[in-house]
């Protein structure tokens, strides 16, 4: 929860995260796991052997369903801590959710990116990514609980 | 044109109907040759691992691995997607068959800011049965389920060309994320991923 703020607050939408420790435990943990997550960790101390390590970054992930190509891996979050880029983690954090995908059969890893994050554009399309909104014209839309009352309800 | 239809979830027995909607849904958006998941023989399928509910299934209707795949990720053990259809009576005299003329396909995702959504993955209704309110009833059966499963919001792709669901969706309380808050999709295909998973 502590990394989604820390990415909330790299996207500039820090007050929005209303998601709570017992609603990710329950709906990552529980008996349907609505999410996945790898997490990136580093030893506490250097002088230390006492085992204990710190969470540095993390990639949410589950599976969605595109119905001309079967199962994809949908990347929800990916975030390593500023102090800690540059290592190789978020290249190698990558590189589990690609066998990841392979193990499960996945056609594609699909996952959004925000037009002004350059760095993750560059990052993404030097292993291969490319931009489906750009080429083939798609875009997000969302409707919000307040409508899908209002038509669930509707007469 | 029947006025009356009615919207349930879709059952094993429907794949075939739901693959032929899902290649119309294709042609509309004219992107037929990129469905890969070919039609095949019976040979080539029974190499796969197949359920019980499968083989039932088998006898009755013409066998391709676009069938199967779609069965099993649909009904198999753990559904990777769900569905609702809109039927119609064959004939208005006779109350037995139904025809299935539009169909809609979900899942549910996660955003870890505010938790489970219901994403919207096709949306499809057969043009001759447009304009009856199908649309519309399937729309208020997926806010139902939304509702019900506790999911704080609804998410779906539209073609950036396609204004008459852009307009069909403004309407019901729609906002344009790309537009508004700058998300574009990307996609890393299997060849990348392989590389990626395989090397040192």
């Amino acid at each position: 929860l502590l990394l989604f703020q820390e990415l909330a607050k790299y996207e500039d939408m820090e007050d929005q995260v209303v998601l709570t420790e017992k609603e990710l435990l329950e709906d990552g943990f529980g008996e349907h796991p609505f999410y996945h997550c790898l997490v990136a960790e580093v030893p506490k101390a250097q002088w230390s052997n006492s085992g204990q390590h710190c969470i540095v970054g993390f990639a949410m992930y589950y599976f969605t369903y595109d119905p001309w190509i079967g199962k994809l891996l949908y990347l929800e979050d990916f975030y390593v801590m500023a102090e800690y880029r540059g290592l190789g983690i978020g290249s190698e954090i990558l590189k589990n959710l690609s066998q990841v995908a392979v193990k499960c059969r996945c056609s594609s890893m699909h996952f959004l990116v925000a037009e002004w994050n350059e760095p993750s554009i560059r990052f993404y399309k030097r292993r291969g990514a490319s931009d489906l909104s750009t080429e083939e014209g798609w875009r997000l839309f969302k409707i919000d609980k307040e409508y899908l009352l209002k038509m669930a309800t509707e007469e | 044109k029947m006025a009356s239809f009615s919207i349930r979830a879709a059952r094993p027995e429907d794949c075939p109907d739901l693959l032929r909607l899902i290649k119309e849904l294709a042609k509309y958006e004219d992107m037929e040759d990129q469905v890969v998941l070919t039609e095949k023989g019976i040979r080539e399928a029974s190499g796969r691992r197949v359920g019980s509910l499968v083989a039932e299934s088998v006898a009755q209707v013409p066998i391709c691995s676009a069938f199967l795949e779609l069965l099993e990720d649909g009904f198999g053990e753990h559904p990777f997607y769900h569905c609702l259809v809109a039927e119609v009576p064959k004939e208005q005299w006779s109350s037995e068959e139904h025809c299935i003329v539009g169909f809609a396909m979900y899942y549910f995702t996660y955003d870890p800011w505010i938790g489970k959504l219901l994403y919207l993955e096709d949306f499809y209704v057969m043009a001759e049965y447009r304009g009856l309110g199908i649309g519309s009833e399937i729309l208020k059966n997926l806010s139902q389920v939304a509702v019900k499963c506790r999911c704080s919001s609804m998410h779906f792709l539209v073609a950036e060309w396609n204004e008459p669901s852009i307009r069909f969706y403004k309407r019901r309380g729609a906002s344009d994320l790309s537009t508004e808050e700058g998300w574009r999709l990307f996609k890393i295909d299997k060849e990348y991923l392989l590389k990626m998973a395989t090397e040192e």
